[in-house]
């Protein structure tokens, strides 16, 4: 299980996947939105998306976990 | 007649010294996961090539016969030794002995070591777990007399060392009081995240002072320290710490009368990375990864970074360009939009300061969108440091080479180009005053609310300005000296180095300003 943690806080600004979702490695997971720059945030492997913390809108804060890839 | 009886105690000395603080003592270290100081020093050294300094100081014990029955060396180890062949010195607190705390003779070695590193201008390596003073004084019997007035100043030789040879620390266990503070007088620091600790003061002297109730880790772990600028990395545990020192060291000259060797390099100079063309995103918004393009330019493999935990918008470190050291700063977007902000300024005057001492060259990646905003950045003071950073800048006599790679606003983005830097733009490059997102907003603020459509009029005023603050006008006016492909930037900047190349040995020996902690 690999757990997405979040290096800054900063504003959800697109989540492009939902729980139980296949996905690819280097495929966009979501976008932060942080000082007015959109940050992407990019599946490190493939798999499933196992567990889902964060939804569009969310404040979010840095080392909160995003979400787990199974 | 012979010495003999007396050679026989000088070898009874140096054994029971090498006993440390005991057995028992010994055993209890490695019971918490951790090297004794002379366990650390070999593993930091070429097998064999300890030579140590003082290895009989510290205090005999006799008994009522006046024998020697047994020895109580002094708590900090001290000597010469090589690190891949190169010459350094070397020491630490031998925390087996009255936790690290400096026993006199211990203190005595301790503050001997950079008088030695200055004197033989080699490189300083120590390796710390100790704690500074105790109320009850460092000699623990006897008449125990003050310094005198006229001693010279302990600090003197600490700031002395860091302005004339590489001083590199690592907190191996837990660090306080003095020994803090000498960690931390170094220009690359770090710590073992599993043993570790770096504290000013422990748990019962905070829980007394301020009724704070913390742990070690809680108060001085890695987690606090590596992310607010105490040290400049962390590493999982004190074998990681020694390769890290080891790395760093491999880029640095002995000293600052002598620049740092070039080494074979089989990354080709004119090496073009395809993926440079399109790292950068043309929708501004979009963050893109700062570090891809430097793993992308400098020789493979080449970078180390420094201070990757702390002033996150803000990337400095060392690479190597065709195998010579460079000093390298970028900005990552991703945090705070790259914005400067007071540790980062801190960060950079730091790494500048390196750079000067030591004269590397240079070389930025800018995408600087000014200083830092808002309440919290007003709090921090950014514009002092800010400003400071800016300075040290201006102040450098080393060369520099800028790469605009996206944006350069405000007073901050002075502090990526110093005096005279050889500046190239890539397309994606913007420049100006202030980012225009911002900007807009609030200078066209009325013709903006007189419009039929507030947005759509703001939106046609930002890219209007957008468009004049393309790099294409400023190459048209020579305010850069080349735009370039983006794929070009490593062969440009080889070009480039070795131009600059032959300036550098007329910077070596101290610099006008040098580095502090």
């Amino acid at each position: 299980m690999t757990k997405i943690e979040l290096e800054t806080g900063g504003s959800v600004w697109k989540l492009l996947v939902a729980k139980g979702d296949a996905v690819k490695e280097g495929q966009t997971l979501f976008i932060l939105e942080v000082m007015k720059m959109e940050v992407p945030y990019e599946a490190p492997r493939s798999g499933t998306v196992t567990a889902l913390h964060i939804a569009e809108g969310d404040s979010v804060a840095e080392d909160d976990i995003a979400l787990e890839i199974g | 007649m012979t010495w003999k009886s007396e050679v026989d105690e000088i070898k009874q000395r140096r054994s029971l010294a090498l006993g440390q603080g005991g057995p028992e003592a010994v055993a209890k270290q490695h019971s918490q996961k951790r090297l004794t100081i002379r366990e650390r020093v070999d593993q930091l050294l070429d097998r064999g090539s300890f030579e140590e300094l003082g290895p009989v100081a510290g205090t005999p014990v006799y008994n009522e016969a006046g024998e020697l029955v047994s020895y109580d060396p002094a708590n900090f180890i001290l000597g010469f030794g090589k690190v891949n062949g190169r010459r350094v010195i070397v020491g630490g607190e031998d925390f087996t002995m009255r936790g690290g705390s400096p026993s006199a003779a211990g203190l005595r070695k301790s503050v001997y070591a950079e008088d030695l590193a200055v004197q033989y201008k080699v490189p300083l390596i120590r390796l710390h777990e100790g704690s500074g003073g105790s109320v009850g004084g460092t000699s623990g019997k006897g008449t125990n007399l003050p310094g005198p007035v006229n001693a010279p100043s302990r600090f003197r030789s600490v700031a002395q060392a860091m302005a004339t040879v590489p001083v590199a620390t690592a907190a191996m266990g837990a660090v306080a009081g003095l020994p803090a503070g000498r960690l931390v007088a170094s220009h690359f620091s770090v710590m073992s995240k599993s043993t570790a600790q770096i504290i000013t003061a422990g748990p019962a002297v905070v829980e007394r002072a301020m009724g704070e109730k913390k742990t070690k880790d809680e108060l001085g772990g890695w987690k606090v320290h590596t992310k607010n600028g105490t040290v400049d990395n962390g590493a999982d545990d004190e074998s990681a710490c020694i390769e890290e020192i080891k790395r760093f060291l491999s880029y640095m000259p002995d000293n600052v009368n002598q620049l740092a060797a070039v080494i074979d390099c089989e990354d080709p100079v004119d090496r073009c990375d395809e993926s440079l063309l399109a790292v950068v995103p043309r929708d501004r918004r979009v963050a893109f990864e700062m570090r891809k393009v430097i793993h992308a330019v400098f020789d493979e493999g080449s970078f180390f970074e420094m201070g990757k935990g702390y002033g996150r918008s803000q990337i400095t470190g060392v690479a190597r360009l065709n195998g010579q050291t460079v000093g390298v700063w970028g900005n990552d977007c991703k945090f705070l939009a790259g914005s400067m902000t007071a540790d980062g300024a801190h960060k950079a005057r730091r790494f500048m300061e390196l750079c000067e001492t030591f004269s590397f060259p240079i070389v930025t990646l800018v995408d600087e969108p000014g200083f830092m905003i808002g309440g919290q950045a007003e709090r921090e003071a950014t514009i002092r440091h800010g400003t400071s950073a800016v300075l040290t800048a201006a102040m450098t006599t080393v060369p520099w080479a800028a790469v605009m790679v996206r944006r350069s606003f405000g007073v901050a983005q002075a502090a990526h180009y110093g005096p005279e830097a050889y500046v190239l733009a890539w397309p994606s490059a913007e420049s100006g005053p202030l980012p225009v997102e911002g900007g807009v907003a609030v200078a066209f603020r009325r013709e903006i609310e007189a419009a039929p459509d507030p947005d759509a009029k703001r939106r046609e005023l930002e890219e209007m300005l957008a468009a004049k603050q393309s790099p294409f006008p400023r190459a048209e006016a020579l305010s850069v000296h080349d735009l370039i492909d983006p794929r070009e930037t490593r062969p440009e900047l080889c070009k480039w180095l070795a131009r600059v190349q032959p300036l550098l040995p007329d910077l070596l020996g101290p610099s006008a300003f040098a580095i502090r902690p």
